[in-house]
């Protein structure tokens, strides 16, 4: 760099990315046909044809990785968020909020799917949209809290206090998930399995013939996943290099005419 | 008295019965084959395809970004 004047620190670093190259294109490709391969699974193969749930069980592929990307999610905004305090660098306060929208827009999906699941299952006939199904309940509070972040981040104008109380936020939202989502609903009446102290997917759980499919929906929604949220960092660093450029051109020069 | 069928006119049953009544054959038979579930599949092939078309030309768009900024950084440095 070596330009002198009012520069804030050097952006390069504080915003450093790695390389986006071709391990990242084939990445691309590979979680195409990886979600194209378990689409074509999902809907053909067999499935358990249950009373009740009938061919809805092929929603475990795409409900539950939801999910798993909710937590993932979270986890990576946590970890990043504490990352931002530890080293006050731009670069883990884009990637805290890039994970935890990844997080938050998977979780509604989770939610939204869940409730029309449990409508014309369990609750077909009663007319029930939103079942007293504890782990419904206890995410839709989940929700509230991860929503609260986007709140919190719009409504604080300076960078650096904007990326320090989002980050401890995150850290925090993040600690409350695994009770209210997991320790909280089985410990109740739930429809999900796992409820009432059983470990959920044993032998008991999901059919043998499903079991591969919905391992592989889970790994390509996570990879998936994680697609977006580094498309969501690039083009959020993106946009704060291209202000760091223009914005010595925005202060007036040193020479005055 | 009875209201004039007007769907006879436009339709005749008996045509409609020729077309119904061929045996399923070729992508037919692929098709209504398990509660017509393969159309489910085709159907969100098609949507994912679409989503995945963004995805890439998203990540292209990144990359011609990345390479702008880095060419307008290099001077700098």
């Amino acid at each position: 760099m070596g330009v002198p004047g009012p520069m804030p620190a050097p952006m390069d670093r504080d915003l450093a990315l790695p390389r986006y190259g071709l391990a990242y294109r084939l990445f691309g490709v590979v979680v195409a046909v990886w979600l194209t391969v378990v689409l074509v699974l999902g809907i053909l193969g067999p499935v358990s044809n249950l009373p009740i749930l009938e061919h809805t069980a092929r929603n475990l592929y795409f409900h539950v990785p939801m999910w798993f990307v909710l937590y993932a999610g979270a986890v990576v905004g946590a970890w990043h968020g504490g990352r931002y305090l530890a080293t006050g660098r731009t670069v883990h306060d884009v990637r805290s909020e890039s994970a935890w929208m990844v997080s938050t827009v998977a979780g509604v999906t989770a939610l939204v799917t869940g409730v029309v699941w449990a409508r014309f299952t369990w609750y077909q006939g009663t007319g029930l949209w939103w079942s007293p199904e504890p782990r419904q309940n206890m995410v839709a509070v989940q929700l509230l809290i991860s929503g609260a972040y986007f709140v919190l981040r719009g409504s604080l104008d300076r960078p650096r206090q904007r990326a320090r109380l989002s980050a401890v936020y995150a850290l925090f939202a993040t600690a409350t998930m695994p009770f209210l989502t997991y320790v909280l609903p089985r410990r109740m009446a739930s429809l999900h399995p796992g409820a009432e102290g059983n470990p959920a997917f044993s032998e008991m759980d999901i059919a043998a013939d499903m079991r591969w499919v919905f391992y592989a929906a889970a790994v390509g929604f996570l990879l998936l996943g994680w697609w977006l949220y580094t498309q969501r960092v690039r083009g959020k660093v993106a946009e704060l290099r291209a202000e760091a450029l223009d914005a010595p051109a925005l202060a007036p020069p040193v020479v005055v005419s | 008295m009875q209201p004039a069928d007007t769907t006879v006119a436009v339709l005749d049953p008996s045509a409609a019965q020729a077309v119904t009544e061929q045996p399923a054959q070729g992508v037919e038979r692929v098709m209504l084959a398990e509660d017509k579930l393969p159309v489910v599949l085709a159907v969100v092939l098609v949507v994912w395809l679409g989503v995945l078309l963004l995805l890439f030309r998203t990540d292209r768009r990144l990359a011609r970004l990345e390479r702008q900024l880095d060419d307008r950084d290099a001077p700098r440095s």
